[in-house]
């Protein structure tokens, strides 16, 4: 060490020497280390890229947020199904009509009025899997019967008593049971609902003394104050704040029901008298509409023949011609079509 | 910071997270460099351009862990610091020649020494090299690697030391001394 330190200008002038030297220098590494390398880099960042890369470049909290709004949008969706499912049933189906729960109302069948009774039926397009009710052992007691079937039963056995009532209550019966199985749950639910409706409209014809004259507008069989016809013909629209006069109001739910039974005779009759072939009901739901509903092509026809509305829409905007299609029945659409029906 | 205006700390960030393109930017900075270093050093360009890929080749394995505490060049010559003493090792090893000591300069030019060079080529290369560099092979080993490791990597007296696993003083004598050998072998030369 005995050595003097080179001072700063002699290091720079050693050191720019080299630098200069070394610029001239024409060794260079080889293209195929250059190569390699550069070819092993590029796979390592593949490598990498394919196990981190996701995560590490970027996007790594988007790719968290799927997880979980996922699972939110699917059980969005279903519970939105699901609620369709539940209401569109109610939205297409009416409220059950009062003779779906016929199939427990036992039919006399009067020897008298069979022949007419079948006729009728033949003439009556029905559904194919509707089926006739056999003869059945008389009715049972009515304290044995529930507070529905006791308000439908004698309806359907006063009608027996003349061939015209007689054949509406075949045809009721007859149709029953297509009607019950093309019914959902909802509209059963409707039927008990309706029957009930009838029970309190009976109790309000008592209450302001309509039942003392029986309506001009029933057949000639249904006499007796007590007759379910009378129970059944005053409507509920009479608790209604818009409520028409009571004979007004009892014509039209006449009407209805004669159409939704296929009383086709006693429809006519009721046609032929002054009133409001559109009247509705509490849903909205017009004569031609529940005629619809219960697949009584001869009643729709009868009632586009008096001029009803083929587009009379219930409270819930089904026309009558998408409950037809909806329920299946080609021919009251067509008739529905050839009406004016959109 | 280069060129390109980042850094190399931040090309090996880059890289290390799958970027290719960062490390070729890094290669070519850096290539001419380490590649001096070690042909300087081992004298013998096979030997340089195995060790020139392996070194890069454990750069590019080790992106992944590279923390920037260190400056990248001295983390650099470091790996090819701790190659080249392997190889020259290895090479002992199978020429049984353990007894020599990594310090015995003769030793070091035998092994590494360029088969493919004869005396005349080596005299050849030697003019077109110039005198320095002539001088630069004359330098006992650990002096001419202290002067590479300043003069190519740019790296400071503590950095050295620490790469060759030596003292601060020992480091700054090998770098003086060598400086000194340079100086009067070009009087020599001219």
């Amino acid at each position: 060490m005995n050595e003097i330190p080179p001072n700063q200008d002699q290091a720079d002038e050693v050191d720019n020497r080299y630098r200069r030297e070394s610029a001239l220098d024409p060794s260079r590494p080889s293209e195929s280390v250059r190569r390699a390398v550069l070819e092993h880099a590029t796979q390592l960042a593949a490598e990498r890229s394919a196990k981190n890369g996701p995560a590490q470049i970027g996007a790594a909290r988007p790719a968290a947020n799927p997880r979980w709004w996922r699972p939110t949008a699917f059980g969005t969706l279903a519970a939105a199904a699901l609620a369709g499912l539940l209401i569109i049933p109610r939205l297409l189906a009416p409220d059950a009509p009062l003779v779906g729960a016929l199939p427990t109302a036992p039919v006399r069948p009067n020897a008298a009025s069979t022949a007419a009774s079948r006729a009728e039926i033949r003439e009556q397009p029905q559904d194919a899997t509707a089926d006739v009710r056999p003869s059945s052992p008389p009715p049972p007691e009515e304290s044995a019967l529930q507070p529905d079937e006791r308000a439908l039963k004698p309806r359907v056995s006063s009608r027996n008593e003349g061939t015209v009532a007689d054949s509406a209550a075949e045809i009721d019966a007859k149709n029953a049971p297509a009607k019950v199985q093309s019914m959902t749950n909802a509209r059963s639910t409707a039927a008990g609902g309706g029957s009930e409706t009838d029970a309190r409209r009976a109790q309000t014809r008592g209450a302001t003394g309509i039942s003392a004259s029986p309506p001009q507008s029933t057949a000639p069989t249904a006499q007796s104050a007590g007759s379910p016809r009378q129970s059944v013909a005053p409507a509920a629209s009479s608790a209604a704040p818009t409520a028409p006069p009571a004979r007004l109001a009892d014509s039209a739910a006449e009407v209805r029901r004669a159409a939704e039974i296929g009383a086709v005779p006693e429809l006519q009759t009721l046609l032929g008298q002054q009133g409001d072939i559109d009247a509705r009901d509490e849903s909205g739901r017009t004569a031609l509409m529940l005629a619809t509903l219960s697949g009584q092509a001869r009643a729709v026809d009868l009632l586009l023949a008096h001029g009803a509305d083929p587009n009379a829409a219930d409270a819930q905007g089904v026309t009558p011609l998408q409950a037809a299609i909806a329920g299946d029945r080609p021919a009251i659409a067509a008739a529905l079509r050839r009406a004016g029906a959109r | 910071m280069t060129v390109t205006g980042e850094s190399d700390e931040t090309l090996m960030g880059r890289y290390g997270r799958g970027d290719a393109a960062a490390f070729e930017l890094l290669y070519r900075r850096h290539e001419m460099r380490i590649w001096r270093y070690l042909v300087r050093n081992v004298g013998n360009r096979a030997t340089a351009d195995e060790l020139m890929q392996e070194v890069w080749f454990a750069v590019a394995r080790d992106a992944a862990r590279y923390e920037p505490t260190a400056r990248f060049t001295s983390w650099l010559f470091t790996i090819a610091h701790n190659r080249m003493i392997d190889s020259i090792r290895t090479s002992r090893r199978q020429l049984s020649l353990e007894t020599l000591g990594y310090e015995s300069e003769s030793v070091v030019r035998q092994l590494t020494a360029d088969p493919c060079s004869g005396p005349l080529a080596a005299a050849v290369a030697r003019d077109q090299a110039g005198a320095l560099l002539h001088a630069l092979e004359q330098l006992p080993v650990e002096q001419r690697e202290a002067f590479l490791l300043q003069v190519e990597g740019d790296l400071s007296v503590e950095e050295i030391a620490a790469i060759t696993d030596s003292s601060f003083e020992t480091t700054k004598s090998r770098l003086r001394y060598a400086r000194t050998k340079l100086r009067e072998l070009l009087k020599e030369h001219a």
